[in-house]
């Protein structure tokens, strides 16, 4: 039972982080159309920042290494831990976003995610190595010791809320002005430039907003788990957050929300538990890694909006003043569009 | 009368190809000014130099008084400059209403902050902005179909969207590439008058490239003449027919004797 109790509790987790990446490629992809292609980076850099605040100084004689070890309350390292990553987000902006367009921003970032990766795995002073992080201070200790499927439940309703909490951001984002700027950018930017937008600045705020909130969900991954190494964070991991997109939906933060849960949680992690075959050890995340593809394709196939796509704007309106078509023969044009168009 | 605009020995290559080869001219505030030439003179290149689209390897541009040569495309529009492109642009993935209320600079909640948390404030602000976006909508004869997505649009509807779009912007001065080109006959002289109808209310001065000379000759007070890259003449209407090079180049006999007779 308890062991039920436990698993279902770490499935609710991984789809509630997963969801938070996800709505944050949403709103860099889905709204400002930046094709952020490692989005798994900004998880990871979250998730070791975290650490490394939250962790006492790193003990040579265990051959540990890593950079702070600053020893802060968890509550404050999560902080540090989410600006880290939409530090980077900017830097990263910085370099992709000032000149280039899609394409080859995105080679920019892929490009900037693996340089990091290797990084952090070649140079084991940073977040020590190929070998990662462990034993990372977690959020109430304590009940983590002692107790740990309470200690899940615990994170099922933190990182819920927090999910929910970032849902809301973005569907606030979404509807607003800010959100139609990025959507019309996404759709023409020249175009939103020569009306005036400064579109270097709204893109940048997409690409931050994006990268902070897939840090959030990096700093929830890590506090539950305890630890986080580069296996954790390969370029593989980005391709499950774009294919939950993808298939749910872009543009659309339910469909952002349904692709996780059939992404990340049905195939993802309902694929780790075929039984491993002992000669070829490979085969299951291969195996895993076809499904998600085959899914993929299928999905820009059939269905290349997601299965949930995009929804129309809806306003608000009074009855239409006729005071135009008094005046300019507005009505007329329309009665010719209706005949001659 | 002051100058709106003022072009000034403008010089535009594209590789070897001068596209824009010393052109020089002004539009008069207020006014509605045609800029003509036959197929390649180099005027959608001139209409994308003054919106800073195209850079100009010499020679300066002013708008308003202000030299707005080495301004970003965004700070010339937001002095007041919108363009229009030849061939459509619309933000195909939203309804042609969104496709208005994008272009209005100053919401308030274009900031992440107001954007988020005062979202009340931009709401209200928002449906005033749909209230005049129908309205210009209705002019165009577009309102029906406000909450259709842009891409769904005719080739000629989405003419109109895109002259929507920029008067939705309340520009100071609207430069328009071809708005007519594959719009009915009955409609051009609508949009005709409402462009007209526009620059006398509000006083907002235009640069029209068009090929439609019976539309020039309604709406134009001047027009001036662009021919491989150069400017050949500036005139009144009347005032090219009579002359040689103009009708050479560009106006041919059949023109004259149809427009001008
Ligand atoms: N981006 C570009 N790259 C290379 N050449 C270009 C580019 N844009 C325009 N040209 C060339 O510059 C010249 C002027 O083109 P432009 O589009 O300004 O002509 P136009 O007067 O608008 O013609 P039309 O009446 O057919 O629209 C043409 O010879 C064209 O081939
Ligand atoms: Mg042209």
């Amino acid at each position: 039972m308890s062991v039920i109790l436990g698993y279902v509790a770490t499935i609710l987790v991984t789809f509630f982080t997963y969801n938070i990446f996800t709505l944050g490629l949403n709103i860099q992809f889905g709204y400002a159309g930046i094709l952020n292609f490692t989005v798994i980076t900004f998880m990871a850099m979250g998730a070791y920042f975290y650490a490394v605040f939250v962790m006492p100084p790193a003990n040579a004689s265990n051959q540990v290494f890593y950079i702070l070890g600053l020893h802060w309350p968890w509550p404050l390292a999560s902080i540090a831990g989410v600006v880290a990553s939409g530090a980077l987000g900017y830097l990263i902006g910085l370099i992709a976003l000032k000149r280039l367009r899609s394409d080859y921003l995105a080679i920019v970032t892929l490009a900037t995610g693996t340089l990091l990766y290797g990084l952090s795995g070649d140079n084991n002073k940073l977040f020590d190595g190929w070998a990662g992080l462990f034993a990372v201070n977690q959020p109430f200790q304590s009940v983590a010791n002692n107790n740990p499927n309470t200690f899940s439940w615990i994170f099922v309703v933190i990182s819920g809320l927090v999910m929910l909490a970032v849902w809301w951001f973005a569907n606030q984002l979404y509807s607003s002005p800010l959100g139609r700027s990025m959507r019309a950018i996404r759709e023409d930017q020249d175009v939103v430039d020569a009306f005036g937008k400064n579109t270097f600045k709204v893109r940048m705020l997409a690409m931050v907003i994006g990268s902070t909130i897939v840090g959030i969900g990096g700093v929830l991954t890590i506090q539950y788990i305890g630890a986080l190494s580069p296996a954790g964070w390969t370029t593989g991991e980005t391709f499950v957050v774009w294919a939950a997109l993808l298939v749910g939906g872009r543009g659309n933060n339910i469909g952002a929300m349904l692709g996780s849960l059939l992404v990340a949680v049905v195939f993802n992690e309902g694929t780790r538990y075929i039984p491993q075959v002992a000669s070829n050890p490979n085969l299951v995340p291969d195996l895993r890694n076809i499904i998600i593809g085959s899914l993929v394709i299928l999905s820009i196939w059939f269905r290349p909006q997601g299965v949930l796509p995009e929804k129309k704007a809806k306003f608000f309106e009074l009855p239409l003043k006729d005071k135009y078509a008094q005046t300019f023969g507005g009505s007329k044009a329309d009665q010719d569009l209706v005949v001659e168009v | 009368m002051s100058n709106v605009l003022e072009v000034n020995d403008v010089h535009v290559a594209f590789g070897g190809l001068k596209a824009i080869d010393g052109c020089s001219f002004t539009v008069e505030k207020g006014t509605i000014t045609a800029l003509i030439g036959p197929n390649g003179a180099g005027k959608s290149t001139m209409v994308g130099s003054i919106a800073g689209a195209v850079s100009i390897s010499s020679g300066s541009i002013t708008f308003d008084g202000n030299n707005i040569s080495s301004l970003p495309t965004y700070k010339r529009a937001q002095e007041g400059l919108i363009r229009t492109y030849q061939i459509s642009r619309e933000f195909g993935g939203m309804s042609v209403l969104e496709n208005l209320l994008v272009v209005r600079l100053g919401q308030s909640g274009e900031s992440l902050i107001n954007a988020v948390f005062r979202p009340k404030k931009s709401k209200a602000e928002t449906n005033e902005l749909v209230a005049e976006a129908n309205d210009i909508l209705n002019t165009f004869g577009l309102y029906r179909l406000r909450n259709e997505y842009a891409s769904n649009l005719s080739g000629g509807q989405k003419r109109l969207l895109e002259l929507s779009r920029a008067v939705m912007a309340k520009p100071k001065m609207l430069l328009l590439d071809e708005p007519m080109a594959g719009v009915t006959p009955a409609l051009i002289e609508i949009l005709g008058e409402h462009l007209l109808e526009l620059n006398r209310s509000t006083g907002m001065s235009m640069l029209l490239v068009e090929h439609n000379l019976e539309v020039v000759d309604k709406i134009c007070s001047r027009v001036v003449v662009m021919a491989v890259g150069k400017r050949l003449a500036e005139g009144t209407l009347g005032e090219l027919r009579q002359n040689r090079d103009v009708v050479e180049a560009y106006l041919g006999g059949e023109v004259h004797e149809r427009v001008g007779g």
